[in-house]
């Protein structure tokens, strides 16, 4: 091959040179070399001469607009997807793995709020009520009388029968959470059919009342609870007051 | 936010099960992963197939998309292309023994919009000419074996650099830039060999 060795700068170099050359950022001594060789190496001539041609029909391929439909498309194509594998995962699942799943994506952050000290002992501040506690441990106002009144046993009653209320509180409200969550699973597995004329408006109604037994659900947990809990607070101050006053 | 990290971002709220951000990520890449197939298959049809598999296959491996190790855009392509190759084997180019002056009226709605609906562009007589020879280019790259094509595709005309191409294709750099040689100088043969024939 001619010029093969010339300059040092052989056909290979010139092919390793080539793309930056049709693209114009060959630049100083690389340049000049490139340059050098394509004027003495008839081979390498012709190639740059039709590489540069393939660029040069290349360009003239406009980019071409995708159908109108296409977003719509891949839209209903990939929520379909998503739909069948979560019907497919939970085809495979047993019950366990569904409930340990359902556990871990929603109840956790239930547990996670209930076992926070502060919450803890709001539940034992709302429940010490004296009227509450005297009738979940049998006691009637009128045999008061027999009641150990000792500080330290009213201490130790208290801290019994609050710790005991805690629990049975906490296991309604993981009742309630399983079964809401449970729901929303069983609405999710059912394919969602498409609502036609007339049907719409019973499926909205359908879903409203949904809505509104679930939002019993969240009142009951969470919004009636919670500012009632702050508010019967200071109960506890003012009855560990009066037992600081009779010991 | 450049729009590499207006993607990142997208992308993570997308994960996060955010369907708001996946329609946008629809919308931001359906005209490249479109135009990249339509250029490789050469057929509308297919090409709006593959788009939509493609999107698919994203949407279901979205999550093993790593944020900070990669351009999005590179990994898309790779999806693409990928995607692209399976569909090579399947079917094995029965096109590709099409002879060039076949291609006729069906291919008139791929023409840019612009083009369609330009009345003040070039005379009927150019746009004529100009979309045979689009046509030829096309009907060329088709041609070209898969390895050629997809090279000259994603830097002719998708642009991409070629640290990037070589990413997407997992080849090096150096083996990129001689497809992108080979794939122009065969293109450029092959269509002088059909001008002389047409013309
Ligand atoms: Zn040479």
């Amino acid at each position: 091959m001619q010029g093969e060795f010339q300059n040092g700068f052989k056909c290979a170099d010139f092919d390793a040179l080539l793309a930056e050359a049709i693209d114009g950022t060959l630049t100083g001594t690389q340049l000049m070399r490139f340059e050098a060789h394509r004027e003495s190496c008839a081979q390498c001539s012709l190639l740059f001469t039709q590489a540069r041609a393939g660029y040069e029909w290349l360009e003239a391929l406009p980019e071409v607009e995708p159908p109108v439909a296409l977003v719509k498309q891949i839209l209903a194509a990939t929520q379909e997807t998503a739909r069948a594998e979560t019907v497919a995962r939970h085809a495979r699942q047993s019950w366990t793995e569904r409930i340990r799943e359902l556990l871990s994506a929603k109840v956790r952050p239930v547990f996670a709020a209930v076992a926070q000290p502060r919450f803890a002992m709001s539940f034992g501040m709302a429940f010490f009520s004296v009227t509450l506690m005297l009738n979940v441990t049998g006691v009637r106002l009128t045999s008061l009388k027999h009641v150990d009144l000792r500080p330290s046993s009213l201490v130790r009653g208290y801290y019994e029968t609050t710790g005991r209320l805690v629990k049975y509180y906490e296991n309604i409200r993981f009742v309630y959470e399983i079964e809401t969550r449970v729901r929303e699973l069983k609405r999710a597995a059912t394919p969602e059919e498409k609502p036609s004329g007339t049907d719409k408006q019973q499926d909205r109604k359908e879903q409203n009342r949904g809505n509104d037994r679930e939002k019993k659900y969240e009142n009951y947990s969470r919004e009636d609870s919670q500012p009632y809990l702050a508010t019967t607070g200071n109960g506890l101050q003012d009855v560990l007051a009066a037992v600081r006053r009779w010991s | 936010m450049d729009d590499a990290q207006v993607v990142a971002t997208l992308v993570r709220r997308c994960v996060a099960g955010d369907a708001a951000a996946w329609e946008d990520i629809v919308r931001r890449l359906n005209r490249r992963i479109y135009n990249i197939c339509y250029r490789f298959t050469g057929s509308g049809d297919d090409a709006q197939d593959l788009t939509q598999e493609v999107f698919v296959k994203i949407y279901r491996t979205l999550g093993s998309f790593d944020v900070e190790k990669g351009s999005f855009i590179t990994w898309v392509t790779a999806v693409t292309r990928n995607l692209l190759v399976d569909h090579f084997r399947k079917t094995k180019q029965d096109r590709v023994t099409d002879s060039l002056d076949n291609t006729g009226a069906e291919d008139e709605d791929l023409l840019p919009l612009s083009e369609q609906l330009a009345d003040n562009g070039p005379s009927p007589d150019v746009r004529v000419h100009r979309r045979e020879t689009q046509e030829m280019v096309q009907q060329a790259l088709q041609k070209l074996s898969p390895e050629l094509r997809e090279a000259v595709i994603l830097r002719d005309l998708q642009d991409m650099d070629y640290k990037e191409i070589a990413l997407a294709l997992k080849v090096p750099e150096g083996t990129v830039k001689s497809r992108i040689n080979r794939g122009r100088v065969e293109l450029a043969r092959l269509l002088s060999r059909t001008y002389r024939q047409v013309m």
